[in-house]
């Protein structure tokens, strides 16, 4: 199954991503448990459904697909579109 | 859902925003500074007086985020736009930070000490930076939403063009270095805006007030732009024109 990860060599902590997730509410972006409070991906995301992260992380090359290790950002247009980016209501 | 429906107006405002800012970004006077550094014109004083205006500009910032933060209201946002703003104050610290460092490093001034009593870093408040500066602060007197549209979607993205223009050709390697460093957070202050317009950016009212803040912020970040590139390259200062009144005005 396909899934997203961050490449914390690349990531800036920005924490768009978590901001975007949990605005929403797919919680996927979490702050992991330990003493460096690093940002992590788990198994609540939906990608390729949603791709919210993808749109506002400014980091090149800071999330991956989990299986291939191929960069999202910035996003690939074959992975971005306008309707999985952002659900509304 | 498409993103660009009739009731989104923030969406569109974002789109709308970005592309004007993007237009001015397309050539500004930073391109001259860095026309000469590629030409090899560009002596080590001329590199202190840059770092030392970028610096000025950093460091006021504070000033102005200080006046924004009695803005915020509590329960008037969620948690994320107060995050989002705390970040961009800690990034903005960052690059100010990285500038000092830049000019202490090469021995320009010993301390920051002195680097604050120097020519080149002064702030002055009837100068086209000041201008800029108290137009910013004026935004406190604005919801957040509205003046991070403003900043964010203003100048902040003619601040990414020509910092990505530096980060690429700049001919000093340390520097080069410095600004591709600040590259992913001011790209991310441009995304932040996107982000905060799209979602909390809603009421026609906010709509016309932003755009017409944003117009305001930009041609007052290209003065400043100037300013600053006249000063690095040593150029004659702008002279204000005179103004003549007709004597037959009632």
């Amino acid at each position: 199954m396909a899934g997203l990860k961050i490449a914390h060599d690349k990531c800036t902590e920005c924490r768009m991503c978590y901001v975007v997730c949990r605005e929403i509410n797919i919680n996927a972006v979490v702050v992991s448990p330990t003493s460096q409070h690093l940002l992590e991906i788990d198994e609540r995301c939906i990608y390729p459904k949603c791709t919210v992260c993808l749109m506002y992380c400014p980091a090149e090359g800071s999330i991956v697909e989990t299986d291939t290790g191929r960069s999202l950002v910035p996003p690939p247009p074959e992975v971005w579109t306008e309707n999985q980016r952002w659900p509304r209501q | 859902m498409n993103l660009t429906t009739n009731k989104d107006l923030g969406g569109f405002l974002a789109q709308e925003l970005i592309k004007q800012s993007e237009h001015d970004a397309a050539v500004t006077p930073m391109d001259t500074v860095l026309d000469a550094a590629r030409a090899g014109k560009f002596s080590a004083d001329q590199c202190f007086r840059l770092l030392a205006r970028l610096w000025t500009l950093k460091r006021t910032m504070y000033y102005v985020y200080g006046g924004w933060a009695q803005g915020i209201n509590l329960n008037e946002y969620p948690p994320s736009v107060a995050y989002l703003f705390g970040k961009q104050i800690y990034d903005e610290s960052t690059h100010e930070m990285q500038f000092c460092d830049e000019i202490l490093r090469r021995r320009w001034v010993r301390t920051q000490k002195q680097l604050f009593a120097h020519p080149y870093a002064q702030f002055g408040t009837a100068t086209r930076t000041g201008s800029y500066i108290f137009c910013l602060r004026a935004l406190a007197n604005y919801p957040q939403n509205v003046r991070i549209a403003a900043l964010n979607l203003g100048p902040k993205v003619i601040e990414l063009a020509w910092t990505e223009k530096f980060a690429k050709t700049f001919p000093d390697e340390a520097i080069h270095a410095l600004f591709h460093s600040q590259l992913a957070e001011t790209r991310s202050h441009v995304l932040m805006g996107r982000f905060q317009v799209e979602r909390f950016l809603q009421k026609e009212v906010d709509t016309e007030l932003a755009k017409r803040l944003c117009a305001e912020t930009r041609r007052d970040y290209l003065f400043y732009l100037e300013e600053s590139a006249r000063f690095v390259l040593g150029m004659q200062e702008e002279k204000a024109g005179e103004v003549s009144v007709s004597g037959d005005i009632d």
